[in-house]
């Protein structure tokens, strides 16, 4: 009502009261009160000569046309007139605040505006409409790409004497291109000159005209551009070598960057940019605000991580400030960790006991785990073993909790330190251990060391005694397996205690623990040198525990240097949707990639799954795509497509973990269940003899989760490069055709995409009557009217023949 | 590319919204937002760079308010955070300080500031020189002058000149009636010190600031007599590097009033200018603490403000301290701030007394850590001195005033 009688007394009103009732208006639609009744009053105000009220209209209007599109069009007239106006200034913001309105109807009466301010001999102008055009190009690309004002950009850019104009022009060329060139040739086309020598020469030429903002831009470009030779990439980075000292962090880091992107492939200089680029990652961590050394640290953290000796020197750097928050800390630590060497373990070590011993029990928690892994690296355990049994006399129940975990890992690998260790955890009452992770690890020791251990039956005993007041299965599910451990080797002490817990296990209502008790029961009726040889098999020492993270997450990750990612620690295909990558990311998939939903929804009912799922699958591959398609970008006629590198990229990282002892195990519950698999029955194949001619289920169903497991799991089972019939190949406009046709043959696409002349697929098929997959990958090269094929199979003995088969179906493709 | 700005208060009201795409931002991801920092307890304490589930999102707080920036797609955080950064600073520069009365007063000028400052999601300059000729800061000075002139816009009404001019940081015809030039170097000292008294880490970081009011188009040249102790430098974009690299000297044509020339390191250094040494033993139930301060290396001038800040663990009930010198302060929320000021001739400051443990706790099982700050002035502790500072391409002779200043960073002593 108040705000109504204020539209009302507008009109006759002075510039000064004007500017009051503005200011009002305003500061309703800042809190965020609807005020858009008034938005008629308001435009008719803006008729004023006043810069001022003539802004505070346009950020009322910029923020209110969009819900009212009929009353914008009465904006407009005095926006186009203001656009004319003599003031550059004036003529700037009403030229940005009608591209904001972001009306579609209204873009009819924005071209003109766009394409004079383009012209206008003005910088500040033509900065404004640069990206005008790019906000034009959001509300209706068809407007945009018809009135030509890329070709005006792209003139712009290369030619304007205005460094800011240019890198706007840059800006907004990277984003139209981007989204047009999967549907426009020339878009594409385009797009890859931004990337040619001329233009990013003709960048690094200006690089300290343009404001830090713009050069963070310009380097992002850069960090893409593939030179073409050594010398190439030496002059690049002789030219951006100063940017490392720019007071802006950002531009140092797409610097930096720039730089680990160039030297790539070439090992030794690689490593010199990071002895280049680790006095300013270190600066830029002390100084600034602790919200930016978080962001510095994270990828100093990537680096660290890749390559911990280059920073073995700078370990200081990493020891933690009081008044750090904990998100910095815990980075540190990680960074300690992986930094310890032989020459600085011991300082590490010591500081890492300082924090054991810090008020704040996360960071003491951290700092232990640091410590024990520090331990597992193998470097001087000896010391450390010491520390870490001095820490369970700190009668600290946390610290005692978490060093308990530690001991009991430390003890898989180094089996020699039982003696020193036992003699300390013996002491510890249980009582005292409260946290389930720790109690489980403390039961595992009783029950692994029973003969080492005076009172370990005792121990036991007591604690089955107390078994109903214990919440955490994982606990009596160790519970259980100690004391049968403890039973084979001291049986008289243990027999009674034995049998209350296998009675209390049955009893539980815990289903993993009740089948446990039951398991051993019978167990233990059948035979006990079998029961021996279940639960207490011989061990070897762990010698590699599981790492978390694959190498070639990891990769990912550096190669998305500089984004989101090495903040969260994962790649981008982990968090973002795909609609929301990167303009260029996002570019590059429209391009290359496009998974057939709708097929897949219709006949293929489990890849219904997570829209993430596919995304996990597809980046893989789309990784390879990119890869292939920067290295064939020059080359397109005569692709040569390198499978091969999908395979290498594809190998599982179980290869860190040493499979002596059979699953990857480092947490106590899989150690439980390792106990179990140590019998080591041989699982029996089945003999199936290979049938002449395959069945296929015609409903074959494999999530692309599974997909991805089995490529990497199973080997190449056959491999093999066949021509197609140029009929079928001119059939195969899109791979959406094809994909059909393979269905048709009860053989089902997972996933596709490419662009001609490469089109690259997942095919999997199953047998008729058995869970047996093929996997397939297809690479059609429809210029050459070649494929290549690469097989794998569940049943490798059946290949062959599935082999013919694909290959029979695919030759049929494009035959009438 | 950015989507949206919020400024938020400390009680996490939105002071401030800045839609910069067209894609909308929903203002409830503020609420979102405030309901995580208040699981987290402290909003210093929230990962500045959050994924929440529709948006990622970016804040910087500072003086109680939250700097809240949200995007949906993959863009350096760096440059986000940075950028967020420099909104803070050039706010505070405009507006004087920080606080909510002030951006809700000028709140007009926040929005113009911003409308500069980032188009369509891409930062286009943070510059304050040229900021400030674009939109005129709503000084006393300028208000004067409106009511003179009648004038009320303060929005200046040229457009800079020097976004066109070769030296971006500078308009051209500045014109100040005293040619002055203050060069100050201003040094932090970061060290930790275990409870043995060796030195685990000191370095110093420091920075050389400049105040420049001269006319014309001057061009400086700023020498060190040691600038080989520097571990690593970063410049204002003004400074040419050729002319470091080659003899590290730095020559430059400053921007207007006060700037940040350069920052620096010094790594390793060997020795504090004063030691704190504290005790603690403890047994059956009561701990008695007593802490010493003194002049290990005197600097030559004098050492002021020194105060010495612990926290009290959680597992102490109550503590009776009390110093021979300066106060002591227990705070409610258990930290005791021992202020010494300047450590007097004849004798050495020292703090003591007993603290009650806990029932049923025998001994003291965590130990607090004790953060020192003091202040020297006249001093760079680091050694770095200034050589001379030459200036070339002026009108008249100028004034030029040299200091030095260093102060207590994160420097914490270990018990």
């Amino acid at each position: 009502m108040q705000l109504r009688q204020l539209a009302g007394s507008r009109a006759p009103g002075t510039d000064d009261s004007k500017r009051e009732l503005f200011k009002k208006v305003i500061s309703y639609m800042t809190i965020g009160i609807d005020v858009s009744a008034v938005f008629s009053e308001m435009v008719m105000c803006s008729a004023t000569s006043d810069i001022v009220l003539k802004k505070m209209c346009y950020l009322y209007v910029g923020n209110y046309a969009k819900n009212n599109p009929d009353l914008a069009l009465l904006t407009i007239n005095f926006l186009q007139r203001d656009c004319k106006d003599e003031d550059p200034m004036i003529r700037g913001l009403a030229l940005r605040s009608l591209c904001s309105l972001r009306v579609a109807n209204l873009v009819e009466y924005l071209v003109g505006p766009l394409g004079n301010g383009l012209k206008d001999g003005n910088s500040y102008v033509r900065m404004v409409a640069s990206i005008g055009v790019l906000k034009l190009y959001h509300i209706s690309a068809s407007t945009c790409m018809d009135a030509d004002f890329p070709a005006m950009l792209k003139h712009l850019m290369l030619n304007d004497k205005d460094a800011q104009v240019v890198a706007n022009c840059l800006t907004s060329l990277q984003e139209i291109w981007g989204l047009e060139a999967s549907t426009s040739e020339e878009a594409a086309r385009e797009r890859e000159m931004l990337l040619s020598k001329a233009v990013i020469y003709y960048f690094l030429n200006r690089i300290k005209e343009f404001s830090e903002w713009a050069q963070c831009i310009v380097l992002e470009l850069v960090a893409k551009y593939v030179p073409s030779d050594s010398n190439e990439i030496f002059d690049v980075m002789n030219l951006l070598e100063d940017r490392l000292q720019h007071a802006n962090g950002a531009v140092v880091l797409a610097t930096i960057k720039v730089f680990l992107q160039l030297t790539l492939s070439m090992t030794d200089v690689h490593q010199q940019v990071y002895e280049r680029i680790k006095s300013p990652l270190l600066t830029l961590v002390s100084s600034g605000s602790p919200e930016q050394s978080y962001a510095v640290l994270s990828h100093l953290h990537l680096l660290v991580m890749r390559a911990p000796f280059i920073f073995s020197s700078d370990y200081k750097h990493f020891y933690c400030q009081y008044n750090e928050p904990f998100y910095v800390k815990k980075l540190k630590l990680e960074m300690l960790t992986a930094v310890a060497n032989e020459s600085n373990t011991y300082d590490i070590v010591t500081e890492l006991c300082e924090y054991a011993a810090n008020v704040d029990i996360p960071m003491a928690r951290e700092s232990i785990r640091a410590v024990g892994k520090i331990a597992l690296q193998q470097y001087d355990v000896n010391a450390i073993v010491d520390r870490l049994l001095q820490f369970l006399e700190m009668e600290k129940e946390h610290v005692t909790a978490e060093t308990l975990v530690l001991v009991k890992d430390l003890l898989r690998k180094y089996p020699q330190w039982s003696h020193d260790c036992i003699a300390v955890v013996g002491n510890i009452s249980s009582k005292n251990v409260q946290e389930p992770k720790a109690k489980a690890a403390l039961i595992w020791m009783l029950g692994e060391y029973a003969q080492d251990m005076q009172d370990a039956p005792y121990i036991l005993e007591s604690l089955i005694e107390n078994w109903d007041e214990e919440h955490s299965a994982e606990v009596r599910l160790h519970l259980l397996t100690a004391i049968m451990k403890c039973f084979l080797r001291r049986p008289p002490e243990t027999q009674k205690a034995l049998g209350a817990a296998l009675a209390a296990g049955l009893a539980d209502f815990h289903q993993d623990v009740h089948d446990r008790a039951l398991f051993y029961y019978r167990l233990l009726k059948y035979d006990v040198s079998v029961a021996e040889r279940v639960v207490n098999p011989p061990k070897q020492a762990v010698s590699v525990f599981a790492d978390t993270q694959s190498s070639e997450v990891k990769d990912r990750i550096f190669d998305e240097f500089n984004s989101l990612s090495v903040v969260y620690q994962k790649p981008s295909y982990m968090f973002t949707d795909k609609e929301h990558r990167g303009p260029f990311a996002f570019s590059e998939e429209l391009g290359n990639l496009s998974i057939d939903t709708d097929l897949a929804n219709d006949v293929v009912p489990a890849q219904r799954v997570e829209e993430n799922d596919k995304d996990l699958l597809l980046s893989t591959s789309e990784k390879e795509e990119n890869h292939g398609s920067i290295n064939n970008s020059s080359a397109y006629d005569a692709p040569s497509y390198d499978g091969s590198r999908m395979v290498g990229a594809l190998q599982p990282q179980q290869d860190l973990v040493s499979l002596d002892q059979p699953p990857p195990a480092n947490t106590p519950a899989s150690l439980a269940m390792d106990d179990l698999f140590g019998l080591g029955l041989p699982v029996a194949p089945s003999p199936t003899p290979p049938p002449l001619a395959l069945k296929l289920n015609a409903k074959a169903v494999l999530d692309p989760n599974s997909f991805q497991q089995k490529w990497r799991q199973l080997p190449v089972a056959a491999s093999q490069e066949i021509s197609l019939n140029p009929q079928g190949v001119s059939a195969l406009s899109s791979p959406q055709v094809l994909l059909r046709h393979m269905q048709g043959h009860s053989i089902q696409c997972i996933a596709s995409g490419g662009q001609a002349p490469n089109f690259k697929f997942f095919f999997f098929a199953q047998k008729e009557d058995e869970p047996s997959t093929y996997l397939v990958e297809c690479v059609i090269n429809s210029a050459a009217c070649k494929a290549q094929l690469k097989i794998k199979a569940d049943d490798q003995s059946t290949t062959q023949a599935f082999s013919t088969l694909f290959q029979s179906v695919l030759s049929e493709f494009g035959l009438p | 590319m950015l989507q949206c700005i919020f400024l938020l208060s400390d009680s996490g009201e939105v002071m401030l919204e800045k839609q910069l795409t067209g894609h909308r931002v929903d203002r409830s991801i503020c609420a979102w937002f405030w309901d995580q920092i208040i699981s987290q307890g402290d909003s210093l304490k929230l990962v500045p760079v959050i994924a929440s589930p529709t948006h990622y999102l970016f804040q910087v707080v500072r003086e109680g308010i939250t700097f809240l920036a949200c995007t949906q797609v993959e863009m350096p955080p760096l440059m986000a955070i940075e950028f967020l950064s420099r909104v803070a600073d050039v706010l505070s520069d405009y507006l004087g300080s920080l606080n909510e009365d002030l951006i809700k007063d000028n709140f007009v000028i926040v929005y113009e500031l911003l409308d500069e400052m980032i188009d369509n999601g891409f930062p286009l300059t943070t510059e304050p020189n040229i900021l400030r000729e674009m939109i005129a800061p709503p000084n006393i000075v300028s208000k004067v002058l409106s009511v003179v002139t009648g004038n009320v816009s303060n929005v200046s009404n040229t457009l800079p000149g020097a976004t066109a001019s070769c030296v971006p940081w500078r308009k051209t015809d500045l014109k100040h009636t005293s040619n002055e030039v203050y060069v100050d170097l201003v040094e932090e000292m970061d060290a930790i010190i275990n409870r043995d008294g060796t030195l685990v880490k000191c370095e110093i970081y420091g920075e050389v600031q400049v105040n420049s009011h001269l006319s014309g188009l001057p061009d400086l040249t700023l020498s060190f007599a040691n600038p080989s102790i520097l571990n690593d430098a970063r410049f204002h974009p003004c400074v040419r590097l050729r002319p470091w690299e080659a003899n590290q000297i730095l020559s430059f044509v400053p921007p207007d009033g006060e700037f940040k020339l350069m920052s620096y390191r010094v790594k390793k250094l060997k020795s504090t200018p004063i030691y704190v040494k504290p005790q603690l033993s403890s047994d059956s139930g009561t701990c008695r603490i007593s802490v010493l301060v003194g002049i290990r290396n005197d600097p030559g001038k004098s050492i002021d403000s020194i105060t010495v800040q612990f926290q009290l663990p959680p597992c102490i009930l109550s503590a009776d301290l009390s110093a021979n010198h300066g106060t002591v302060n227990i705070l409610a929320d258990k930290t005791c701030s021992w202020s010494i000021g300047r450590i007097p001739k004849d004798k050495a400051p020292s703090m003591a007394g007993t603290m009650t443990l806990e029932t049923g706790l025998e001994r003291l099982n965590v130990f607090p850590t004790f953060q020192v700050s003091f202040r020297i002035m006249g001093v760079a502790l680091s050694g770095l001195q200034i050589d001379k500072l030459d200036l070339k391409n002026l009108p008249s002779r100028p004034y030029k005033g040299f200091r030095a200043l260093t102060r207590a960073g994160e420097f914490e002593v270990r018990s």
